[in-house]
C-alpha cells in the first residue's frame, strides 16, 4: 500500500495490572482497505481495538496513534467517533422497541422548533438505506428485523456519522449464511466507497474472502502482517497458535457399541399449534459414535435436540428410547437424570450463569449427587469441580473467577465441564466450537474423542461443513425439519451435504 | 478494585456505626439497655420479613403483598382466639397454615402462568388489606382475652431468665465454632473468640434489662435456617442461580418452577410469623398493623446488598440492612422525630444506601 495510511498504531504496549496486554503492537489500516485481526483468545485484539476506539484513553498506554497521519490522542470513544472510527459490537448496541430509523438517529434526532422532526428521520433513513442497497422498512419495529438486519442497522449508523473506518469485531457469530453474504457484499461495497474496515473473525474462510490483508496477534504482540493473495489458511493458523497443526480435525474413530438413543417417526410441532415442524425424523445413535447433523439455518437442527431433551415444542407422534427405555415428555432436569445432556449453541444465555464463579457452573447440574442428607457436602463438590476443570484444561486463576470474565473457549469448557459431570451417556452438541479460537477447538474436538471413547454417544450439530465432516462418524442433513439425506464418513462430500441441505437429494 | 469490593462490604457495617454513634451523641437514652432490648424486639420483626424476602428476592421476584399479609394473618389468628375462643395453639397454627397455601397459591400463578411477580402480589397487597379490614371488621382485636396472656402474646413479651440467656450464648458459641470451618489457626482462634465475646456482651446486656427477648431467640433461629438455606442445599444454590440466569438454570436441570413456589411458601410462613409478632407487639390487630412493612424489608435487602435483578445477597447482609433500617426508626422514635420525617429519612436512606452500592460495584 503505497498511500498514506488513514489508520496508524506504532509500537503500542498496552499493561494491565499485571499483565502486559500488547508490547509493541504495530498495525496500520490503508484507505479502501479489509485489513483482517486473527489471533487466539486472549493474543490481545480486543484491547487493541479498544485502543484505536478510545475505550482505552490516550495516556494509558505507550506507543503512538496516528489518523491520516496526524497524531490521535482519543480521550473517549467521542473522540473517536470524531475522528471517523466507529465499533460494531459483538453485542448490539440498538433499541429492540424502536423503528430502523429511529435507531439510525438516536442521539442525533434532527429537530425543527424544539420538535422531532419525523419526516426527515424516515426520508433520510430510506435515502440512506438506497444509498447502500439495503431492503429494510426504515418504519419496521427493530425487535422484528433479523440478527443479520440489525446488524446493518448498526452499520449504517456509524456510516451516517461519516465514519471512514470501521471496526467489526465477530460480525458473522449470530447471522445466517444469507445474512452473512449480504454482510459481506455490503463491506465490499464499502471497500469500492474508500471506507476501510478493520475485521476480525475467527472464521478464517470469511477473512480470506474478505481481507486485503491479514495481521495476526499472538500474545500481545504482532506475529505478522500477511498480504491475502499470498498466504493461506495453514499459514494463519500457524502464526495464531504459535506451532504447527497438523490435523485440524483429529477425530479417532472407535467401534460403535449398542445403540443408546433410537428416535423413530418423531413429529413435532412448536407449541400450541397442530402442524409439525420436525417431520418423521428417525435415528439412533450408538455406544462410542458421532452422529452429525447439518442443514441451513431454520433447517431444525437445533429444535431437534432441544426437543428430545424436553426444551422446545410438543411431540406429536413417535417414539425416543433412551438406552432401551422409552423417553417421554421429559424436562430438561428429568432428562439430564436419565443421562442425556444438552450443550446449547448460545453458552452465555443458556449455558451459563455468568456473574458466578466457575465452581458455582461447574457443579449446578449435579448437586444432587453432591448432597449428603439434607445439605451440601461442600468438600466432595470443591474435589469434584477441581477433577473436571483440571481434565478440561479450564485456563482461569482459580474457580472463584466469575465465568463471564473468561475467553469464549474457556467458558465453553465451563459448560462442557457441567454437562459432563452430570455423566450423561448421551451428549448433543449444539455448535460446540462456535466463536472460541483454534486452540480452544481442538481441545473440545479432543474431549469429543474422550467421550466416545469411553463408550458414550455424541450427536454433534454444527454449520461448518468441514468441522461436521472432519468429527462426524455419520451425518444427516435436514431440510425443512425433514432428514434429506444420510451419508457415512467416506462417502460424504461438500457437494453431496450441500445439496441434502438445499433439499435436493433424498436416498 | 480490591479496596473499593471491601468497601462494599463493609460499607453496611460502617453505616451501622455511623448511625448508632449520632443517635448515642443526640440522646442518652439510645444505648441503654431498656432500649437496646426495645430495639432488637422491633428487629426481629423487620428482619424476619426481610429474610423471608431476601428468598423471594434472590430467584429475581419480589413480594410486595408481604405487609398487608402481615396484618390479615395476625388478624385472622387474633379473631379465632377472641371471637371463636380457640385456643391460641391451634389458632397460630390455622393461621400459619392458610399463609403458606395462600403464598403457595400466589407462587403458583406467577410461574405457571408467567405473571410479573410485581402485579400478582401488587393484587395481593390489596386484596390481602381488604380481607385484613373484612377480618376484624376495621375494629381493634386484642391477641389475648382482656388482661390475660396466651401463646400469642407471649410472642413478644417473654424473656429468657437470665441463667437461659447466658446458657444459649455459649451454646451458640460452641455452635459456630463446632460449624465454622477456618483451616488458619489462628485466625480460627480470633473468630471464635470475637463472636464468644460478642454472643455474650448481648446476654449481658440484656440481662441487664428483663434479659434475651424471646423474639431475638425466634429471629436467631431464622437467620441460622436462612443462611444454611442458601449456602448449604440445593435449593439455595437454585434460587442464586435462576437470579442469576433463568434461562440457563432450566437448561441445566434446576426445577425452576418448584424451587420458585418453594420460595413463595417459605414467605408465606414468614409472613405468619412475623404477623403474629407484629401483632403481638402492637397487643391487637389494628388496620394499620404491618403496613408499609413489605417496603422495610424490601429496604433492608437491598440495604444489605442483595441485588434486586436477583442472584446476588447473603442472609448476613440483610440482617444488617434490616438492623440500619430498625435502628434509623428507633432512634428517631426515641428523639421524637415528627412522622413525616421519619418517613422521609428512611427514603433518604434506602436511596443513599443503593446509590453507594451501585457507585461501589462499579468496577
Amino acid at each position: 500500500m503505497s498511500r498514506e495510511p488513514i489508520l496508524r498504531a506504532e509500537g503500542i504496549t498496552k499493561r494491565f495490572p499485571g499483565v502486559v496486554a500488547l508490547s509493541g503492537v504495530t498495525f496500520d489500516l490503508a484507505p479502501g482497505e479489509i485489513h483482517a485481526l486473527c489471533g487466539e483468545n486472549g493474543a490481545g485484539k480486543s484491547t487493541l481495538i479498544k485502543l484505536l476506539s478510545g475505550l482505552h484513553a490516550h495516556g494509558s498506554y505507550e506507543g503512538e496513534l496516528t489518523v491520516a497521519g496526524r497524531p490521535a490522542r482519543f480521550r473517549s470513544v467521542a473522540d473517536a467517533e470524531k475522528a471517523g472510527i466507529a465499533v460494531i459490537c459483538q453485542e448490539l448496541a440498538l433499541v429492540p422497541g424502536m423503528t430502523a430509523a429511529e435507531n439510525l438517529f438516536l442521539g442525533a434526532e434532527p429537530t425543527r422548533a424544539g420538535l422531532i422532526d419525523w419526516a426527515s428521520v424516515y426520508g433520510e433513513s430510506k435515502a440512506l438505506f438506497e444509498r447502500f442497497g439495503v431492503r429494510i422498512d426504515p418504519r419496521a419495529r427493530t425487535s422484528d428485523l433479523g440478527t443479520g438486519q440489525q446488524q446493518l442497522v448498526e452499520i449504517l449508523k456509524a456510516l451516517r456519522k461519516d465514519s471512514r473506518v470501521l471496526i467489526l469485531d465477530e460480525p458473522t457469530a449470530a447471522l445466517t449464511e444469507t445474512e452473512t453474504a449480504v454482510l459481506i457484499g455490503i463491506l465490499k461495497d464499502l471497500r469500492r466507497r474508500g471506507i476501510s474496515c478493520i475485521y476480525i473473525s475467527h472464521r478464517l474462510e470469511e477473512v480470506f474472502e474478505l481481507a486485503d490483508r491479514i495481521t495476526v496477534l499472538r500474545d500481545g504482540s504482532t506475529v505478522a502482517t500477511l498480504d491475502r493473495a499470498k498466504t493461506d489458511v495453514s499459514t494463519v493458523i500457524r502464526h495464531m497458535v504459535g506451532r504447527e497443526i497438523k490435523d485440524l480435525f483429529p477425530r479417532r474413530a472407535t467401534a460403535p457399541g449398542k445403540a443408546l438413543l433410537r428416535v423413530s417417526g418423531l413429529n413435532a410441532s412448536s407449541g400450541e399449534g397442530g402442524t409439525a415442524f420436525l417431520k418423521d425424523i428417525s435415528f439412533e445413535a450408538r455406544a462410542g459414535e458421532v452422529v452429525g447433523f447439518g442443514g441451513l439455518m431454520g433447517a431444525g437442527r437445533s429444535e431437534l435436540l432441544m426437543h428430545l431433551f424436553g426444551a422446545w415444542g410438543r411431540r406429536l407422534s413417535g417414539s425416543v428410547e433412551l438406552m432401551g427405555a422409552p423417553l417421554g415428555a421429559v424436562t430438561p432436569e428429568t432428562a439430564l437424570e436419565r443421562g442425556l445432556a444438552l450443550v446449547t449453541e448460545d453458552r452465555r444465555r443458556y449455558g451459563l450463569v455468568l456473574e458466578h464463579p466457575i465452581s458455582f457452573n461447574l457443579s449446578l447440574s449435579s448437586l444432587k449427587r453432591l448432597t449428603a442428607g439434607l445439605l451440601l457436602d461442600l468438600k466432595l463438590e470443591t474435589a469434584k469441580n477441581d477433577e473436571q476443570a483440571r481434565a478440561l484444561r479450564v485456563k482461569a486463576p482459580d474457580l472463584g473467577a466469575r465465568v463471564g470474565g473468561l475467553s469464549g473457549g474457556n467458558q465453553q469448557k465451563v459448560v462442557l465441564g457441567r454437562v459432563l459431570m452430570a455423566e450423561p451417556s448421551v451428549i448433543f452438541l449444539d455448535e460446540p466450537t462456535r466463536g472460541i479460537d483454534v486452540g480452544a477447538k481442538i481441545e473440545v474436538y479432543e474431549i469429543i474423542n474422550a467421550l466416545t471413547a469411553s463408550g458414550k454417544a455424541v450427536v454433534l450439530v454444527s454449520s461448518e461443513l468441514p468441522e461436521l465432516m472432519g468429527m462426524s462418524d455419520r451425518i444427516l442433513m435436514l431440510h425443512d425439519g425433514r432428514v434429506s439425506g444420510e451419508f457415512a464418513k467416506a462417502e460424504a462430500t461438500q457437494e453431496k451435504l450441500l445439496a441434502a441441505a438445499m433439499g435436493h437429494s433424498r436416498n | 478494585m480490591e479496596n473499593k469490593k471491601l468497601l462494599r462490604d463493609l460499607s453496611p457495617v460502617i453505616a451501622l456505626a455511623l448511625i448508632w454513634g449520632v443517635f448515642a451523641t443526640l440522646t442518652p437514652h439510645f444505648l441503654t439497655p431498656r432500649n437496646l432490648s426495645m430495639l432488637m424486639i422491633e428487629l426481629s420483626t423487620t428482619a424476619l420479613l426481610a429474610l423471608g424476602m431476601f428468598l423471594i428476592i434472590l430467584p429475581g421476584h419480589i413480594d410486595l403483598s408481604a405487609g398487608s399479609g402481615v396484618g390479615l394473618i395476625g388478624g385472622i389468628a387474633s379473631v379465632l382466639i377472641i371471637q371463636h375462643a380457640w385456643p391460641a395453639p391451634a389458632a397460630l397454627l390455622i393461621a400459619f397454615l392458610i399463609a403458606m397455601a395462600v403464598w403457595m397459591g400466589m407462587g403458583s400463578v406467577i410461574v405457571k402462568q408467567k405473571m410479573p411477580a410485581f402485579i400478582i402480589t401488587l393484587g395481593g397487597l390489596l386484596v390481602f388489606k381488604g380481607l385484613f379490614w373484612l377480618v376484624i371488621r376495621n375494629s381493634t382485636v386484642p391477641v389475648a382475652p382482656g388482661g390475660s396472656w396466651n401463646l400469642y402474646s407471649l410472642l413478644t413479651t417473654y424473656y429468657l431468665p437470665h441463667a437461659a440467656g447466658y446458657a444459649l450464648a455459649a451454646a451458640c458459641a460452641a455452635g459456630f465454632a463446632w460449624t465454622r470451618e477456618q483451616p488458619d489457626r489462628e485466625r480460627r482462634f480470633l473468630e471464635r473468640f470475637t463472636v464468644a465475646q460478642a454472643l455474650f456482651l448481648f446476654a449481658f446486656l440484656m440481662n441487664q434489662f428483663r434479659g434475651v427477648p424471646l423474639p431475638v431467640v425466634i429471629l436467631g433461629a431464622a437467620a441460622v435456617a436462612v443462611s444454611v438455606l442458601t449456602r448449604l442445599t440445593r435449593f439455595g444454590r437454585y434460587l442464586y442461580a435462576i437470579g442469576g440466569n433463568e434461562e440457563a438454570a432450566v437448561m441445566s436441570g434446576v426445577p425452576v418452577d418448584r424451587v420458585v413456589i418453594g420460595a413463595y411458601a417459605i414467605m408465606g410462613g414468614v409472613v405468619a410469623l412475623t404477623g403474629f409478632m407484629q401483632t403481638a407487639y402492637s397487643g391487637a390487630s389494628t388496620t394499620t398493623v404491618g403496613e408499609l412493612m413489605e417496603l422495610d424489608a424490601v429496604a433492608a435487602c437491598v440495604i444489605g446488598g442483595t441485588s434486586l435483578k436477583g442472584g446476588r445477597g447473603t442472609a448476613l447482609g440483610v440482617l444488617f440492612g434490616a438492623l440500619i433500617m430498625a435502628s434509623l426508626l428507633n432512634g428517631m422514635t426515641l428523639l421524637a422525630v415528627a412522622p413525616e420525617f421519619k418517613f422521609i429519612a428512611r427514603g433518604l436512606v434506602l436511596s443513599l444506601a443503593v446509590w453507594l452500592d451501585t457507585r461501589l460495584s462499579r468496577a
